[in-house]
């Protein structure tokens, strides 16, 4: 009773036909007479199919025959003795597992690693065949169920790894519809709110303007208070403005700008609150011009919030460094509200702008989140959670990539505005190479916005 | 010197009644309120301003509306209008707070008076 009656119930895809598909089994096995035992047994046992038979001395021959074979014909199983002369127990069994992943391996004991044998079979070997009582029937029997036992393992692995793959695409999607959404009812919302924030804002201000007509030089208290009220209402006007910018549609005017134009010119706009806050400004700009193809007021108006943000994480006597240069853009992490068309390719040219604080940085479990509308890690009161997704959706209508990631040595956040460059010229060099040029501040005497 | 008169079209009382109290505060303006933007063409006949100031965002006509029927007029059709709107962001406007939108005059809510002023004298037509 040797073959099953009906070979189809056992055999696996690869082996459609038995009667043509030839079996290829790779013997691993460093005593000839074993292996001749082992070669008759296989032609005694009458496989339906024909028999390839190869053998392999030692565990290294082994591994190089999987090499060479692998484009090719692939083993369907190999039988491995674990007592080679250059491998022994485990390790040959580790050895041949990683060279062949998809290969079913069934294990060839003596008496003495028997229950060795029978532990491999519990941890991924597929079977195990005691070599003193070995028969044709069993060695077929061995193979064939061994062989079709792989089948269902890889099967499941590609079955697993596809579900998880589904699985993270599925809450990729899920995190952009979220996303999508938030942005879109903030948009339906920014109007309404815009209007209707801003008329009694109006009525405030122009208040305001009348009553420092009416009551001038009454007093200190008066005049700070009113002062105070100018500020809270521009304090509230500019949150409405980032609204608004969110729910703006993408009209901007893209020119060929350089980025260290843009760099320069918030420099000038933020060197009186750099200065105020006593912080050190390091300006390490690439000394050729970095062109990009962007809306520069929407750029600076990028880089202002960052820089900001920056600056408020910072105490007095910490520097401050903005940086620029160019590079090749990285493979980016799909992240929530990235969407495929608005990325730039890894190895696109770009150009970049860095900023670079030494503050406490962002803790790593929320660092994903803080492109998210209405997050903030500011009090309550200071800030609206809408900067940097405003900054990111800028960036993202520029198809550039809006960067954060904490730095050591000295610790601080380091966010990167790459993107895409204009076409190479000259010989300027590709990337940012040995300590740039630092810059002093120019034209401070510009005045503050 | 006769005072300029203006015309301020926005559905929000509290606004015009601010607009109103700052540019007579001026000495130089005498301010006409229509809360009702249907009522725009009737109103501007019977008062007949020097510069009209228009909000956007209004019920049953917005201010474009308004603009058009206020053109499509033969006596109302000169009248400098300027938009005020809360549409637009201030840092979007030049420095002296207003921005030209396809020959429109706008400027953006919340207005200082210093810009409305500076911006009415500009656009206001000289004496006849």
């Amino acid at each position: 009773m040797s073959a099953p009656d009906s070979p189809t119930q056992i055999v696996n895809r690869e082996m459609r036909d038995p009667a043509r598909t030839p079996v290829r089994i790779l013997c691993v096995e460093d005593n000839d007479l074993d292996f001749i035992l082992i070669r008759k047994h296989l032609r005694d046992a009458g496989f339906s199919a024909p028999v390839e038979i190869q053998r392999a001395r030692n565990i290294h021959e082994a591994v190089h025959l999987i090499g060479v074979a692998d484009g090719g014909a692939p083993y369907d199983i190999a039988l491995l003795d674990l007592s080679l002369p250059d491998s022994r127990g485990v390790e040959t069994y580790r050895q041949m597992r990683t060279a062949a992943p998809r290969v079913a391996v069934a294990i060839l004991s003596g008496n003495s690693d028997e229950e060795l044998a029978l532990n491999l079979v519990q941890n991924g070997a597929q079977d195990y065949l005691p070599k003193d009582s070995l028969t044709p029937d069993l060695l077929k029997r061995c193979i064939i169920y061994a062989m079709k036992r792989q089948h269902h393992r890889v099967e499941m692995e590609m079955l697993t790894d596809r579900l998880r793959r589904t699985t993270e695409e599925l809450k990729t999607t899920q995190m952009q519809l979220i996303q999508a959404e938030k942005v879109e009812s903030l948009g339906r919302l920014a109007s309404s709110v815009a209007h209707e924030v801003k008329n009694p804002l109006g009525v405030i201000q122009m208040g305001l303007d009348f009553l420092e007509k009416r009551l001038p030089g009454i007093g200190d208290d008066v005049d700070s208070t009113l002062n105070l009220m100018h500020d809270a209402v521009t304090r509230a006007d500019s949150v409405i403005h980032d609204m608004l910018d969110f729910s703006r549609s993408d009209e901007r005017r893209v020119e060929s700008c350089d980025l260290n134009d843009i760099a320069h010119c918030v420099v000038r706009m933020l060197k009186h609150e750099i200065d105020k806050r006593k912080i050190t400004l390091r300006l390490e700009l690439a000394e050729f011009a970095l062109k990009t193809q962007c809306d520069s007021t929407g750029m600076e108006q990028v880089l202002i919030n960052i820089v900001t943000n920056a600056l408020q994480a910072m105490e007095q006597g910490k520097v401050l460094t903005i940086r620029t240069g160019r590079a090749l853009a990285g493979a980016v992490r799909r992240d929530a509200g990235l969407r495929e068309m608005n990325v730039m390719r890894a190895g696109d040219e770009a150009v970049v702008i860095e900023v670079q604080d030494q503050g406490p940085g962002i803790a790593e479990d929320i660092l994903s989140r803080v492109f998210e509308p209405f997050f903030t890690t500011k009090p309550t009161g200071e800030g609206t959670g809408l900067g940097l997704s405003v900054c990111k959706r800028i960036v993202e209508l520029h198809r550039g990539q809006l960067l954060v990631a904490n730095v050591t040595e000295p610790r601080g956040l380091l966010v990167s505005i790459v993107l895409k460059s204009e076409p190479f010229t000259e010989t300027a060099p590709k990337t940012r190479e040995g300590p740039m040029a630092t810059v002093a501040a120019p034209h401070a005497e510009a005045k503050a916005p | 010197m006769n005072k300029k008169r203006i015309l301020v079209i926005d559905d929000d009382t509290g606004l015009n009644q601010m607009v109103k109290l700052n540019l007579e505060a001026t000495g130089n303006y005498e301010v006409c309120i229509e809360n009702d933007s249907t009522l725009s063409v009737e109103t501007a006949r019977r008062v007949r301003p020097d510069l009209i100031l228009l909000d956007y965002i209004m019920p049953e006509m917005d201010g474009g509306d308004v603009t058009t029927s206020l053109h499509e007029d033969p006596f109302l059709r000169g009248i400098p209008i300027i938009m005020v709107t809360a549409l637009l962001a201030n840092r979007e406007m030049s420095p002296d707070g207003t921005v030209n939108r396809g020959g429109q005059v706008m400027l953006a809510k919340p207005v200082k008076m210093e810009n409305l002023l500076k911006c009415i004298e500009k656009h206001l037509l000289p004496a006849e």
